[in-house]
Parts: structure tokens; C-alpha cells; sequence
């Protein structure tokens, strides 16, 4: 039997997973970014 | 280099390119070619955004910069998620709605034919001399490094890249590159593991840490400040936010070479995806990328390192006049690390019994040991210059190869060689790609040949792709070394990249300014730009900002000095 839903066909995303709304995912972003930036101030302060 | 190593490097690069040309065979016209039938899903974009950003020079010149100067490049990066978020809020649903294939399409829709002509151009400009650096800058190391000729190695690169882009367009470089990033982040984790399972028995990871913090090379993050000196010092936390956002903003946002890699999404949702993807993995995989090149430091604390990293240019002074001087400093270098040495060891015991006075007393030592190292390599480069004048001096870039070449075991070599290539290859693709649709779609399709057939412009598309590709060998081959190689890339692209950006934002956030008003604003701005850049001492991560703000402030006098004359304006 052929496969008549090829990958290539499958629905766009229009939402982001995890989230229910775009500005999730922004945060998420801009958390990790946040988190990042103390984490290695951390890093600098301790080995400096 | 042994046949294991030709097999690993030849193998990863044939499979490579010869997958994506089958995988994308079959362009029919150049909305398949060109945007690939917008049939990416978010992973490859990510990927693709991500293995366009890192050339080979992030591979070969970011572990030598923190040998050097430490962690805090990775500060440079602090705008970029920043950046990522604005796009996907902002930019990404315009060019949908538009439906355009370049970024510069934008613009004439926004203000008028000459602002989106002299955004291409000086797209083009700038992008086709980095085209040649992307290839001479990994062609002159390996070249040097390896024995091979400058000439062949920029054509093997050049060839390869412009044979797969060429056959699939869009679509090849993005299947392509997502093999590519797979191999480049692996070879790197191996290389890092490699790296740390060399260290002495009696040191483990976090005395490596420890043994780098105390030389200052952890120094990820500086806040601080002052009003006199900071302006030129290049990497600090404030230079990254500002600096940083607004070349991030630029490059992704209005750089062809990037905005292609998203505008061949399946949808909004799949590109704003593929950038936030960028915007979580890139700070930390520059960080990985600069901490391997910390432990390559750690590990030359106890393994003697070459007095000079470049031993071509090294060589060519032995048979000289200087030659005898050369070896003098040789032997105090010799002399100096295994004294240092022994002042490491004695900082890693400290370290461990957690003894701050004997800590303070090494870390002295170390320091000082370490300055006259510096001091000694100094007038090793001094000596080369006199011997050689056309010799490069700065080694940095040959930090990594250079260690990669001597201590890492068969295969792996060939590995690390194929990471370097594939690096190569993924961001000149991307950019000859760019160049081709830029050069079709907002000059040849707009203002030379408005009514040719879908083959005609693929054929054109194809022809360009080929035609920069021979532009960028040839640059490469008769380029010069410019200070440190990502940086000479760095700075080309913050000399255009503030102008264009702000036409953009100009575009996007002014409605108030029209086409004629911002039109010489631009022109106005890059002079105002070139100035800083030739006359100043001004860092150059500045320049965006500069480029950029003097658009908008240009645009808005201008427009007030021409009134509502100019009112010209497509919706």
C-alpha cells in the first residue's frame, strides 16, 4: 500500500510546541539568555 | 597527514556534497532554486541559520582568540537572542506577506527603486569580499599548516561549494549544511574531550577551570564600565548589548545570506521557529567553541608550546642572519616554560589543599612567568618581521591547527580537517547563493531584464551562482592576511551593515520618512561611517550603532528639509 501523506506534505506549525502562544517562546528565549548571562558572571566571580 | 585521515576528510565531504545534490535535484525555476519551494521545516532552518553563521573562522580563529585574550568574545553574542525574538515579532511576517525573495524586495515596495537598489549594492559589495575572505582565511592556514598550495586549496573549496550550489540552490545548501553541523559540532566535542583527556593524571576538569581562571582566562563577563576607555574595548557585556543587537539585528535581519535561509520556511510559524532555535543554541555553542580553546591553553601549561605557532614563517628564518638570535630565544622560551611549569604544578597543588597563601605566591609566579612568555614571543615575532618582512606575525589562528596537527591520534586529524571545510563550505554556499538571488531578483530581473521566462532566470540565477563563486576565488587568492581573520570579516560587515540596518528600521518603525529622504540619509550615514572607520579609534562592533542611528536622524532632518514634496509611497 503507498503512503499517501508524504513527509513533505505535513502541516506547517502555526503555534510553538510547548507553548500556547508565540510570546512564550520569546520569553523562553529571553530567559535563557538571562540564566546564560548569570551563569557566567557566576563562573567569572568564582574563578577570577 | 596519514590515509586514514584523507579517508575520514574525503568520505565526510564527497558524502556530504554528493546527498545534497541528490536530495535537491530538479529546479525548475527560481522560486524552487531561490526559496525552495518554501518547503523547510524549522530544524533545517535552524541548523542552516546557525552553520551559515559559523565559518571556518569561528572554528580556526575563536579557540586562538581565547588562548590569547580569554572567554570574553562569547560577549559578543549577548544581543543576538535579543535580536532573534524582534525578527520573529517583527520582520518574518512582512516578508511573508510580500511574498519577496530578497530582503531588498522590501524596500522598493516601502519607499522606491534607488533605495532598494543601493541596499543590494552595498549587500553586495560587502558580502561578495567576505565571500573571499570565507575562503582564504581557513585556504591560507591549512595551506600553510599542511604544505598545500594556497591556490589549489582556495579552488578546492571554492569548486566544491560552487558545484552543490549551483546544481540545488537553496535547497542544497540548507540539506547540506545540516550534515554539516552535525559533523562540525561533533568533530569539536571530540577535540574538546581529547583535549581535556591529556591534561596530566594529577589534573582533573575543575583544576583546568581553576588553573584558567587564576591566568585570567575565565573571564566571561565584564560589566564594568568608564566613560574614557571602554568606547574601544571590543568585547565587554555593554558593547555586546548594543554593538552586538544591532550587527545581529543587520545581519539577520537584512543580510540576504541569512533572511534566504528562513524565507525558504514552510510557513511564519517554521522561520520564527528556526531563528528562536539560533537564538537558544548560539551563545552557548561559541561558549563550548571558546572554552575548547581555554583547555588547549591549560593543556600548554604542561606540554611545551612553540615558541611561535606559525612554524612556516617560523622556518624561513632559519638559514638567515637571524637565525642565531632565533634560537637564542628559543632556548629562554624552553627555559621559562619548564619553570612555569613548575610554578602551575605548585598553583594546582594550592588549589586542591585550598590554600590561599600558597595560592596568592603561585599565582605570582605563574603571572609573571607567564608576562616574560609573552615578552620572549614578542621578539621571536620581532625577529620574523626582520627576517621576513612580508611574514605574518600574528599566530593566533594557528593556535588550534597547530595543535590539532601534532597531538590529536590518526582519523581524528582528518575529522577536525573536515569541521574546518565543511565550515568553509557552508557559509560560502550560503553567501554565493545570496549573492546570485541578489543579483537576479533586485538588479538583472528589476532593472536589465524585466520580461525573460522562468528558465531564463533560472539559467541567470545558476550562471551568477558561478560567477561570484569565480569572484570569490579570485579574491581569495590575491587577499592579504588582514589582523585576526574574524575579525578583518567582523569589521567589513559593521561598515555596511549600521546603514542598511537602519534603512531598514527606517523602513519598519519611521512611516514619516519617505524614499528620497532616506535614500541620501544612507549615503550620508556610510560616509559618516567610513570616516570612524578610517580617521578614529572608535571599535568597530560601534559602527553599527553609528551607520544606523545616523540613518534615522539623517532621514528625519532630510525629510523635514524636503517637506511633503516627497510623498511618493506603495502600499
Amino acid at each position: 500500500m503507498k503512503d499517501t501523506h508524504p513527509v513533505d506534505e505535513e502541516a506547517p506549525i502555526s503555534k510553538p510546541p510547548f507553548f500556547k502562544s508565540w510570546s512564550g517562546m520569546y520569553w523562553l528565549v529571553l530567559g535563557n539568555l538571562a540564566f546564560l548571562i548569570l551563569l557566567f558572571y557566576t563562573l567569572t566571580k568564582i574563578y577570577e | 597527514m596519514k590515509p586514514l585521515d584523507w579517508i575520514v576528510l574525503l568520505g565526510t565531504l564527497g558524502f556530504i556534497v554528493i546527498y545534497g545534490v541528490w536530495k535537491t535535484r530538479g529546479s525548475k525555476d527560481i522560486e524552487s532554486y531561490l526559496k525552495g519551494d518554501n518547503s523547510m521545516k524549522w530544524w533545517t532552518i535552524g541548523l542552516s541559520i546557525m552553520a551559515t553563521q559559523a565559518s571556518a573562522i569561528t572554528f580556526l580563529s575563536t579557540p586562538g582568540q581565547a588562548y590569547e585574550d580569554g572567554m570574553r568574545f562569547v560577549q559578543f553574542y549577548f544581543g543576538l537572542p535579543i535580536a532573534m525574538v524582534i525578527i520573529s515579532v517583527t520582520i518574518i511576517p512582512i516578508f511573508y506577506r510580500l511574498n519577496v525573495f530578497t530582503a531588498y524586495e522590501f524596500l522598493e515596495n516601502r519607499f522606491d527603486l534607488k533605495t532598494r537598489s543601493l541596499a543590494a549594492m552595498l549587500f553586495l559589495v560587502q558580502r561578495g569580499l567576505a565571500a573571499g575572505i570565507t575562503i582564504y582565511a581557513p585556504a591560507i592556514i591549512l595551506s600553510t599548516m599542511l604544505g598545500w598550495s594556497l591556490t589549489v586549496t582556495n579552488l578546492i573549496i571554492g569548486v566544491v561549494v560552487i558545484f552543490y550550489t549551483m546544481s540545488g540552490g537553496t535547497k542544497a545548501v540548507s540539506v547540506t549544511q545540516k550534515q554539516q553541523m552535525a559533523v562540525m559540532m561533533g568533530g569539536m566535542i571530540i577535540a574538546g574531550i581529547m583535549v581535556v583527556s591529556y591534561l596530566p593524571a594529577n589534573v582533573g576538569f575543575g583544576d583546568a577551570v581553576a588553573v584558567a581562571g587564576k591566568m585570567g582566562k575565565m573571564n566571561i563577563v565584564d560589566f564594568s564600565w568608564d566613560w574614557k576607555t571602554s568606547w574601544d574595548d571590543r568585547y565587554n557585556f555593554w558593547s555586546g548589548m548594543t554593538g552586538g543587537l544591532f550587527l545581529a539585528l543587520s545581519y539577520f535581519g537584512t543580510d540576504q545570506s541569512q533572511v534566504a535561509r528562513y524565507l525558504g520556511g514552510k510557513s511564519v510559524g517554521e522561520s520564527r521557529l528556526g531563528l528562536l532555535f539560533n537564538g537558544l543554541l548560539k551563545i552557548p555553542m561559541q561558549f563550548l567553541i571558546l572554552f575548547i580553546g581555554v583547555m588547549v591553553f591549560v593543556f600548554y601549561q604542561f606540554n611545551q608550546p612553540p615558541v611561535f605557532f606559525n612554524d612556516a614563517a617560523k622556518s624561513k628564518v632559519y638559514g638567515t642572519a637571524y637565525e642565531p638570535e632565533l634560537q637564542q630565544l628559543e632556548t629562554k622560551h624552553t627555559q621559562l616554560f619548564e619553570q612555569k611549569q613548575q610554578a602551575v604544578q605548585q598553583l594546582v597543588t594550592a588549589l586542591k589543599a585550598e590554600d590561599e597563601a600558597a595560592i596568592a605566591t603561585a599565582q605570582t609566579k605563574v603571572n609573571a612567568l607567564t608576562a616574560a612568555g609573552k615578552e620572549v614571543r614578542e621578539d621571536v615575532k620581532a625577529v620574523i618581521k626582520k627576517a621576513v618582512p612580508d611574514a605574518e606575525t600574528k599566530d593566533t589562528d594557528y593556535v588550534f591547527i597547530s595543535f590539532i596537527m601534532k597531538y590529536l591520534p590518526t582519523g581524528l586529524v582528518g575529522l577536525l580537517l573536515a569541521v574546518i571545510f565543511s565550515a568553509a563550505m557552508s557559509s560560502t554556499a550560503s553567501e554565493l547563493n545570496a549573492l546570485a538571488s541578489t543579483t537576479v531578483v533586485d538588479i538583472y530581473k528589476r532593472s536589465v531584464k524585466k520580461n525573460g521566462d522562468a528558465t531564463h532566470y533560472l539559467n541567470a540565477s545558476k550562471m551568477l551562482t558561478v560567477g561570484w563563486g569565480v569572484i570569490a576565488i579570485l579574491f581569495a587568492t590575491y587577499a592579504s592576511l588582514l589582523d585576526n581573520l574574524i575579525q578583518a570579516v567582523n569589521i567589513i560587515g559593521s561598515i555596511f551593515y549600521g546603514t542598511i540596518l537602519g534603512i531598514f528600521l527606517v523602513a519598519f518603525y519611521f512611516k514619516r520618512i519617505r524614499g528620497n529622504a532616506v535614500f541620501y540619509a544612507a549615503l550620508l550615514a556610510e560616509a559618516v561611517v567610513l570616516y570612524c572607520h578610517f580617521y578614529t579609534d572608535i571599535a568597530f562592533l560601534w559602527f553599527n550603532v553609528i551607520g544606523c542611528v545616523c540613518v534615522i536622524v539623517f532621514g528625519f532632518i532630510l525629510q523635514g528639509l524636503i517637506g511633503e514634496k516627497d510623498f511618493k509611497i506603495k502600499e
